[in-house]
């Protein structure tokens, strides 16, 4: 495939991606019901759960990228790591915001120190120390040993983010999924999990490819140690 | 029973009215995040696509 084809194959992805993102937003803000109790204000949950869902999505990946790196070393699992590890930060931070705009009116506060809430602020100041360490290690190698057992303790808290409101009963309600909602509001959510899972895949795709040229270019230089410069073709 | 009620009556009953402000800063909070970071991707990508 020609480099012209491939791009204009990857613009399509994107514009197919951007029309989809559109209608779900559509079907969350104009077709689906108002809540019962929570009104109009309840629309915030088809932004706030799926962008949250993308959170532990890639707090997932980039655990299970940080396990591989430490089995067997590869540039693309390490830069799949830091990738999914930036994208847990942004759409955690973006997913936190809107439930604390959702809060405001259906709990009275944008923010209280409820196990979910506070498990959530761990994870996302916990990924920013991740990405500030991978910036200050020099080192390839080093930096990403160190960031994959980083990745993997903070991996930690994805399962307890997501049972926290299970075990502790707590102000957050339990999980909105197709299965917990409304019948009338499966659809609408079910079209937003999929349009932002596919926004995901996006931004993932581009940031994958911005961290692996990065690492290619580090480990190619003369000073780059050997196994550095092996490890770049696995 | 009295703890009961106060708590019933803290909780209240009926829909929340409006609230429209919270759902328009919610939405443009997550659409312009994402799209600042698109950009962000963008300005960032490798040199060999800019070519």
């Amino acid at each position: 495939m020609d480099v012209r084809m491939k791009r204009g194959l990857e613009t399509a992805a994107v514009l197919a991606v951007a029309c989809i993102f559109a209608y779900a937003a559509w079907v969350g803000l104009v077709l689906a019901p108002p809540d019962r109790e929570m009104g109009d204000v309840q629309r915030i949950m088809y932004a706030h759960v799926p962008m949250v869902q993308m959170m532990l999505l890639a707090g997932t990946i980039t655990f299970v990228c940080s396990v591989l790196y430490l089995f067997r070393a590869s540039w693309k699992t390490d830069a799949l790591a830091e990738a999914s590890a930036e994208l847990a930060l942004v759409f955690g931070a973006i997913g936190t915001t809107l439930g604390a705009i959702w809060g405001r009116p259906t709990w009275g506060v944008y923010w209280a120190w409820d196990p979910r809430l506070t498990t959530v602020a761990i994870l996302l100041v916990a990924l920013a120390g991740y990405l500030a360490l991978r910036r200050f290690v020099d080192d390839p190698e080093r930096r990403a040993v160190w960031a994959a057992v980083t990745g993997i303790v903070i991996a930690v808290d994805v399962p307890i983010i997501y049972f926290s409101v299970k075990w502790w009963k707590s102000l957050h309600q339990v999980q909105s999924n197709p299965s917990t909602v409304d019948p009338q509001m499966v659809h609408a959510l079910r079209w937003n999990i999929a349009a932002f899972f596919l926004v995901f895949i996006v931004f993932l795709v581009a940031r994958y490819r911005i961290a692996l040229a990065a690492r290619v270019r580090e480990v190619t230089v003369p000073e780059a140690g050997p196994r550095a410069r092996e490890a770049v073709a696995s | 029973m009295n703890a009961l009620a106060t708590v019933l009556a803290a909780v209240g009953e009926g829909r929340i009215q409006g609230g429209w402000e919270y759902v328009k800063a919610a939405y443009a909070i997550c659409w312009t995040g994402l799209s600042l970071y698109a950009v962000s991707l963008w300005v960032r990508r490798p040199r060999e696509d800019r070519k």
